[in-house]
């Protein structure tokens, strides 16, 4: 029971752009087109459930004064590992999703859930909210990606959709874009909230 | 006092356990990587200035000499060239022919803003740089005046500049290289000459 409401409350509920509102800095760098934020989000689902798994386990070992350097060290090197053994093992999939593994180390989400979530909870939950979290990260980038991609490129998914005559708007690829986007997208989720 | 040390300590075990599993992956992710690299650098030579062998020279500027695998006259040179970019080191890689001018460009590795530098990996971008002689190698931000100039990506005019400015200073390198080392300079003579004792 539990398991499915920490593996669904990150996708609405707590979403971590939305409502949260944490990991700005991917937010605005990777939120540039979907097939961007597709590759962030699925980059960083995957190291955040990683990440949660290892942080559940060692909570009883880790004394809570340190916890936060301890985190940090755990991350970052379980991100270099993989960064490592993607660029060994799958260059391919390391060329597209390698310049977004850098970037997840100082994506707060993941210590985010690490302090607030998997440090109190047992594995299987840490891993449910490992994976709600990522794809409410992963959609959420997609929405506004979609926006921005649209506006300022007259594309989706690198496919046109707007006709040659619309001139792109340029403001929505650059980072005042991700805020105004973000800005408008956030005042809707309220309303909708509200209404209800 | 003691808490203290008692927590340092415990700090100094994570990160000795995390130093000794990176150093671990390290030791046998490395020769695959650079191995993959490798491989990458020879297919993106091959890729611009196709059917030729290439001579590897080093020095002040590390270049490789193409000569077409028949007739082993020189092609051209492919090299190289770095410079800092908005997100760290821009790698560019250039072919150009005897006289210098652009056969054509390759951003070979860049960690660029996503959506707007990472652009300057894209053909639209790179295919600019094709005929430009070194002269016409300069940022339109900067003065220069299309078409004898390259035009900035849109959001990204250091990453523009970074590839710019790293191509022109490395021609500029290559030129005095070449001219400087007798070896080439004969070698375009002895291949005129041997074509005439033929």
């Amino acid at each position: 029971m539990s398991f499915i409401k920490e593996l669904t409350k990150g996708i609405i509920k707590e979403n971590p752009i939305f409502v949260i509102v944490l990991g700005m800095c991917p937010t605005l760098a990777t939120s540039t087109s979907v097939e961007n934020a597709l590759g962030m989000g699925m980059a960083a689902t995957f190291v955040l459930v990683c990440s949660n798994i290892f942080i559940s386990l060692i909570k009883n070992i880790t004394p809570d004064k340190i916890r936060i350097p301890v985190y940090v060290v755990v991350i970052a090197s379980f991100v270099t590992i993989v960064d490592l053994s993607m660029a060994a093992f799958i260059p391919d999939l390391h060329k597209s999703l390698g310049l977004f593994i850098p970037l997840i180390v100082v994506n707060c989400i993941i210590l985010g859930r690490a302090e607030a979530f998997a440090n109190k909870n047992n594995v299987l939950n840490s891993i449910a909210d490992g994976i709600g979290m990522g794809l409410g990260f992963t959609l959420a980038l997609s929405v506004v990606a979609t926006i921005r991609e649209i506006l300022g490129n007259g594309t989706w998914l690198n496919i046109k959709v707007l006709p040659e005559t619309y001139d792109p708007m340029l403001i929505t690829l650059l980072a005042p874009g991700a805020f105004i986007t973000l800005g408008f997208l956030m005042a809707l989720m309220n309303m909708l909230k509200e209404k209800k | 006092m003691k808490m203290f040390l008692q927590l340092g300590l415990i700090l100094l075990a994570f990160c000795m356990v995390a130093t000794a599993l990176l150093a671990y992956v390290n030791s046998f992710t490395k020769p695959r990587i650079e191995a993959i690299k490798l491989k990458e650098a020879a297919d993106a030579r091959n890729e611009l200035i196709p059917d030729s062998e290439f001579e590897e020279i080093t020095g002040d500027l590390s270049y490789y000499i193409a000569r077409d695998k028949t007739t082993k006259e020189i092609k051209g040179y492919t090299f190289t060239a770095e410079q800092i970019g908005y997100g760290g080191p821009v790698k560019t890689m250039a072919a150009v022919d005897k006289d210098f001018k652009i056969i054509s460009i390759k951003v070979i590795q860049q960690t660029e803003t996503p959506g707007l530098g990472t652009n300057a990996t894209l053909p639209k971008f790179t295919d600019q740089f094709k005929g430009k002689t070194l002269d016409q190698l300069t940022v339109d931000k900067d003065g220069g005046v299309p078409p004898n100039a390259i035009k900035a990506l849109t959001g990204a005019t250091i990453t523009t500049r970074a590839v710019a400015n790293a191509v022109k200073a490395s021609i500029d390198k290559l030129r005095a290289s070449v001219s400087q080392s007798p070896e080439t300079a004969a070698l375009s003579d002895s291949t005129a000459a041997l074509e005439v004792a033929k």
